[in-house]
């Protein structure tokens, strides 16, 4: 990052924080001064005795909380659960979050739970089924979600688009904002061999409301070597490059959340991961500024 | 049929159920007054979770175990003394440095968690805590005694009615008098607990927040996690420290459990408020010499 880029004042009000895990409950308490807002696993309190959901009111009242969920299987032509949707509208009726997001994945077949995030063939009946069920979601629960884009190891057969052409379509068919994973992002351009800055570029970027960091690892999948998002890693110099190409040409605030899920080090580590997030957008910032002044010039 | 025409032991069972209602309604009003949501307080800092959980003596064992784990305090058998190297300056938080402070003259625990010249130090943690609303401040105490007054006059009004009747048809009044006093100190005591109830919701809120500290607690190694220590400390509380590898918190405070223990094994509930009693209730009555209640 540049000098300037540090020194430059961000007039965009971006924000960077947090995923809650109760592991970094004393960091992200004691730090949140530079900690913006913090995310919050839905899922896990779906079911939590109702002192641990009064307690996830006691959190939103200390800093800004936004809900994430995991379990909705919005990308499938078969409809989400009820049972879900009304667990996740009851949820956010007693968190009052900013805002709250889910995958673009299936995660069930049938009744058979897959036990993770699953990139459903990119096809039509995908697209109307996203569609049909984020506004299903947006019935129930009172607001559409973002939608996230997925990592995956396998590009999903069956498929008739490419991933970008197919979030696009999504993001077309359903009014709801895109939360942006760009460690995903980088792992399936990185695995499958595509152009992630041109992906970005054809991203429509008015859509882009917030977006998640993360790290991965290498692996060995199918006999070849995959990049595994498992958000126990450090953030690559990488994801934050595509954070500064972003900012540099999404014109409203971001909402900035780094993931961390197990092997967790200092909270010291992850607050100057954050601040490295800043910086990547206060870069991106500066060259969107310097960009409009020369075209208005 | 009023009240008052009733006999004896049917007036003190009226009499018995009238007095939980009084002092069900001072709860009640008591509880609603100060009910509310978490306010925004620092989180961060175990001393104020400390103190709001346990008051001073317990902010400041918090104090002793957190500058022992960072090694500022160093403890030889059960005395305790100041690292060599370590100044007052050295320490973050007003009370970490107060605590040194004595440290340089006592070599014992037990009269630092006594000393009067702490409680300046605590001065501001009881005005963030009044202020959030979870400490009583002037006007909830005032509150608080005008409800217990008021059910006092309604425990008194009607118990004193029923005594001058008893007393004009000269009939025993012992038990009605003793159910009196009962239900007054009952009411005093639910009346003026430690904490709003706002306070102590919060204090749950804060133990389920930070619950996954019980099971990291055993993986932090001494000196190698003392934000998370001296926050498991404050919420959970010092003595909970004692199948941990912070064992060392048992011998530091072991003579002050030890005498706690032995006076009283009483706990709290309600934040704070005394809420024990013996355990026949208060209402036994032997030998025979107990008087009835007149009608």
């Amino acid at each position: 990052m540049t000098g300037i880029a540090n020194a430059w004042k961000n007039p965009i009000r971006d924000r960077v924080g947090l995923g809650w895990r109760r592991e970094l409950a004393v960091g992200v308490l004691s730090h949140l001064d530079r900690i913006d807002l913090v995310e919050v696993i839905a899922d896990d309190l779906f079911d939590a005795p109702r002192s641990e959901r009064r307690a996830l009111r006691a959190l939103s009242a200390q800093t800004t909380v936004v809900l994430h969920g995991v379990s909705l299987g919005l990308a499938s032509s078969v409809p989400v659960e009820t049972k879900l949707l009304e667990k996740t509208a009851r949820l956010c009726e007693e968190a009052r979050p900013e805002y709250w997001s889910e995958h673009l994945a299936f995660v069930r077949g049938g009744s058979v739970e897959i036990g993770h995030l699953t990139a459903p063939p990119r096809t039509d009946a995908t697209i109307e089924g996203a569609a049909s069920n984020l506004e299903r979601a947006r019935a129930v629960v009172g607001s559409a979600p973002l939608v996230e884009n997925i990592a995956t190891l396998i590009d999903p057969p069956g498929s008739d688009y490419d991933e970008i052409d197919w979030i696009n379509s999504i993001m077309d068919s359903a009014p709801c904002g895109l939360l942006l994973d760009l460690h995903n992002l980088h792992a399936n351009a990185t695995n499958f061999g595509y152009d992630e800055l041109e992906f970005l570029k054809r991203l429509h970027a008015e859509r882009i409301v917030a977006v998640h960091l993360a790290g991965g690892k290498w692996v060995e999948a199918l006999g070849e070597r995959r990049l595994l998002d498992d958000h126990l890693h450090d953030v690559p110099d990488a994801v934050y490059r595509l954070l500064a190409e972003l900012a540099a040409v999404v014109p409203h605030p971001l909402t900035v959340i780094l993931e961390r899920d197990g092997s967790y080090p200092l909270i010291e580590v992850l607050l100057r991961q954050l601040d490295r997030a800043r910086e990547a957008l206060a870069e991106g910032r500066l060259r969107q500024f310097e960009r409009i002044e020369k075209e208005a010039a | 049929m009023s009240p008052f025409d009733l006999r004896g032991p049917e007036f003190l069972l009226f009499y018995f159920c009238f007095s939980l209602a009084v002092i069900g309604a001072i709860v009640l009003l008591r509880r609603r007054a100060e009910s509310g949501g978490l306010p925004r307080i620092d989180l961060g800092d175990p001393y104020l979770i400390a103190y709001l959980r346990g008051g001073e003596e317990e902010a400041l064992r918090v104090a002793v175990v957190s500058l022992v784990d960072r090694g500022m305090l160093v403890m030889d058998g059960h005395q305790i003394r100041r690292a060599d190297h370590v100044t007052v300056d050295m320490a973050h938080r007003p009370i970490e440095r107060a605590v040194l402070e004595l440290f340089i003259t006592a070599d014992d625990v037990a009269p630092v968690l006594k000393d009067k010249n702490l409680k300046p130090v605590f001065q501001p943690y009881r005005d963030t805590l009044e202020r959030a609303g979870l400490l009583p401040d002037g006007a909830t105490r005032a509150a608080r005694l005008k409800r217990l007054l008021l059910g006092v006059a309604a425990l008194g009004i009607v118990g004193v009615i029923k005594i001058q009747i008893g007393l004009s048809l000269e009939r025993p009044i012992g038990f009605l008098v003793v159910m009196m006093i009962i239900a007054i100190v009952i009411g005093a005591a639910l009346s003026f607990p430690r904490l709003t109830a706002r306070g102590k919701a919060t204090l749950e809120d804060i133990t389920n927040l930070y619950s996954g500290l019980r099971t990291q607690i055993n993986s932090f190694s001494p000196g190698g996690a003392s934000a998370e220590l001296a926050m498991y400390a404050a919420v959970f509380g010092v003595a909970a420290l004692t199948a941990t590898p912070f064992a060392y918190a048992e011998d530091l405070f072991r003579r002050r459990y030890g005498e706690a223990s032995a006076s009283s094994s009483c706990g709290s509930s309600d934040g704070g408020s005394s809420s024990c009693g013996s355990s026949d209730g208060g209402g036994g009555c032997g030998g025979g010499g107990c008087g009835g209640c007149g009608s």
